[in-house]
């Protein structure tokens, strides 16, 4: 199949990308109970990237016309209402159950789940460490949260195509970016920058998901919340908090610890905290695995 | 000139006899009319449209087709229900042009507001209806409304979307803001709670204070100001927090603070009797006496008042 053709195949797909199976029945359960409180509405949908980005997609779309772009989950449900949110998430998770775990072949889904969560919480833990604006943090969670995005559509519908190219990565020590490049003739940070653009979220989350595979080649002057996401997702992979297929990650370029003023000793002391939140999450969602490696 | 006149004010339900004679005990629905031309718009269908629309078969189809502009505050059922008994909708040549706000993956306002006409709940379906009818949903906009009316719409906080209206005509303000509650922080404060998150609270705080800031914004230095009031503040905080109502204090404080001239206490509760509201509006009147310039009054079926 020629690149151009994949591309359509995955554009298709972007279209109706169903939530991650692992979560949907903790929303459908959440959503359906009336005595659903904020904080577990919040708490559902920040675990899964694809319903936080569909969500905020909605809620900055024409549908509500609201002047001012929303980029905090929490806004949306004190200025639309638990309902309208309860609404969204669920007309979400209802396209999830299109999907199913058979698909996460190529990535292990809790893996992938885990990796995605675990950069989202680092992001805002080194933001909170840098002192950011407290008004930003959840910025810098949901851009970590969905960095990945762009992996979900390849897996799905090239599932083949990943599987071999997971295994050329793995076989040549090449970062998976790299080999997607060369395999498919894109990666999963352009794929990932289309669903961006098709959901219409902020600039923040589009240079987070285009660029941390390559951050300095981003020329603008938002650096910190790109840069943050940068450091976690190394994180991530450096201590082995999930995965999602990149099993020979790149070094990150030491300009960006210099720009944030975080070392690998700052990322250590996160290292708890971020088991705490991903375990909190776990427990929430009835996984059955214990937080930790699964490479 | 605008004369606003009050057709249904009660929430919730209609309520008619004998404790509810004085303030009525239609659910709500304002008329709206501007200038020479007599231009028709009308602010909710509840039962009180009933009547409005008996007074308009005398008053305006006389003169021609009826032509009105119909604005949902939301499609709660006592914010709608009285539409299949609207006389104008059976006419031939009228046209109502009706808009509102729909909450997302609901079905679209035509089929929530017109499938109160199918044969189940009623003798007429929509199909059959006379009058041309549009549907046009609503969201948080500017629109300019022709013949020199001015429109500007707010998101309020109500269990589904739900818009306060602001018409601006000649100089003047009229502005609704029902049914609403104060926005606040839905998220717990007490770090000892099991679902604390610090992120959210601050987050959250800050969100409601903005849009409480945005809301006062939306209804300052209005000349007729009408305001959910279904509460005493005591029966708010001790048992009606997110039903999406306000309380008479909170009505006059935000009216108060907005630089408001006059204040009309709306969507009374179904249960208060005409001479509980009599207490509760001179309550209020001595209370604020002298602190305010602010005129206030209990929303009253059938009464006028001009702009």
């Amino acid at each position: 199949m020629e690149s151009e053709q994949k591309i359509q195949k995955i554009k298709a797909y972007i279209d109706k990308m169903p939530s991650l199976p692992i979560t949907v029945s903790k929303i459908m359960e959440i959503c359906n109970d009336p005595r659903t409180s904020p904080a577990d509405l919040n708490k559902v949908i920040s675990v899964d990237p694809v319903l936080m980005g569909k969500v905020m997609k909605l809620i900055n779309s024409a549908y509500y016309g609201i002047s001012q772009e929303v980029t905090s989950l929490v806004r949306a449900i004190i200025m639309l209402g638990i309902n309208t949110v309860k609404n969204l998430a669920l007309s979400t998770a209802v396209l999830g159950t299109l999907g199913s775990s058979k698909e996460f072949q190529a990535l292990n889904m809790e893996g992938f789940w885990r990796h995605s969560l675990c950069t989202g919480v680092t992001a805002k833990l080194i933001a909170k460490r840098r002192k950011a604006d407290q008004k930003t943090l959840e910025e810098y969670f949901i851009a970590g949260l969905l960095h990945d995005l762009g992996k979900i559509p390849i897996n799905n519908k090239l599932l083949d195509e990943y599987l071999l190219t997971m295994r050329l990565a793995d076989r040549d020590h090449t970062p998976l970016y790299k080999m997607e490049k060369e395999s498919l003739g894109f990666d999963h940070a352009e794929i990932g920058g289309m669903i961006v653009n098709t959901w219409k979220l902020s600039q923040d989350i589009y240079n987070s998901v285009v660029y941390h595979h390559n951050p300095l080649a981003y020329t603008g002057e938002d650096k910190d919340i790109l840069y943050s996401v940068v450091m976690a997702n190394y994180f991530a992979n450096a201590f082995e908090m999930g995965f999602a297929g990149d099993r020979y990650p790149e070094k990150v370029d030491p300009e960006i610890g210099r720009y944030l003023g975080i070392t690998l000793d700052h990322l250590e002391d996160l290292e708890d905290q971020v088991h705490q939140e991903i375990e909190k999450a776990r427990i929430f969602l009835k996984l059955t695995t214990a937080t930790g490696a699964s490479k | 000139m605008m004369k606003i006149r009050f057709w249904g004010v009660r929430g919730s339900i209609p309520c008619p006899g004998p404790t509810t004679v004085k303030y009525g005990g239609n659910t709500a629905c304002i008329e709206l009319r501007f200038g020479e031309a007599d231009r028709i718009i009308i602010i909710d269908a509840g039962s009180g449209i009933r009547s409005l629309g008996n007074y308009m078969m005398q008053k305006d189809l006389p003169k021609g087709p009826i032509k009105t502009d119909l604005f949902l505050s939301h499609t709660h059922w006592d914010h709608i229900m009285g539409f299949p008994f609207f006389t104008p909708i059976f006419i031939p040549g009228s046209k109502i042009n009706i808009y509102g706000p729909v909450t997302f993956e609901e079905e679209g306002l035509d089929k929530i507001i017109g499938d109160q006409l199918s044969y189940r709940y009623f003798p007429v379906k929509q199909s059959e209806l006379s009058a041309t009818i549009t549907y046009n949903q609503l969201r948080e906009c500017e629109m300019d409304l022709g013949d020199g009316i001015k429109l500007k719409t707010k998101y309020l906080n109500h269990p589904i979307l739900c818009l306060g209206y602001r018409f601006e005509y000649e100089g003047k303000v009229f502005c609704t803001a029902y049914d609403t509650e104060p926005f606040r922080n839905l998220f717990p404060t007490d770090p000892e709670d099991p679902s604390y998150d610090e992120i959210a609270a601050v987050e959250g705080e800050k969100a409601a204070e903005e849009e409480n800031r945005k809301f006062s914004q939306f209804i300052r230095d209005a000349d007729l100001l009408v305001h959910d009031s279904q509460y005493t503040h005591k029966e708010y905080l001790e048992s009606k927090l997110g039903w999406g109502h306000s309380s008479f204090e909170y009505a006059i404080n935000s009216a108060h603070k907005g630089y408001v001239k006059k204040l009309i206490l709306f969507h009374h509760d179904p249960l208060r009797t005409d001479p509980q509201l009599d207490t509760l509006l001179e309550e209020y009147r001595e209370k604020t006496k002298g602190k305010t310039d602010l005129e206030i009054e209990m929303a009253t079926e059938g009464t006028e008042i001009i702009l």
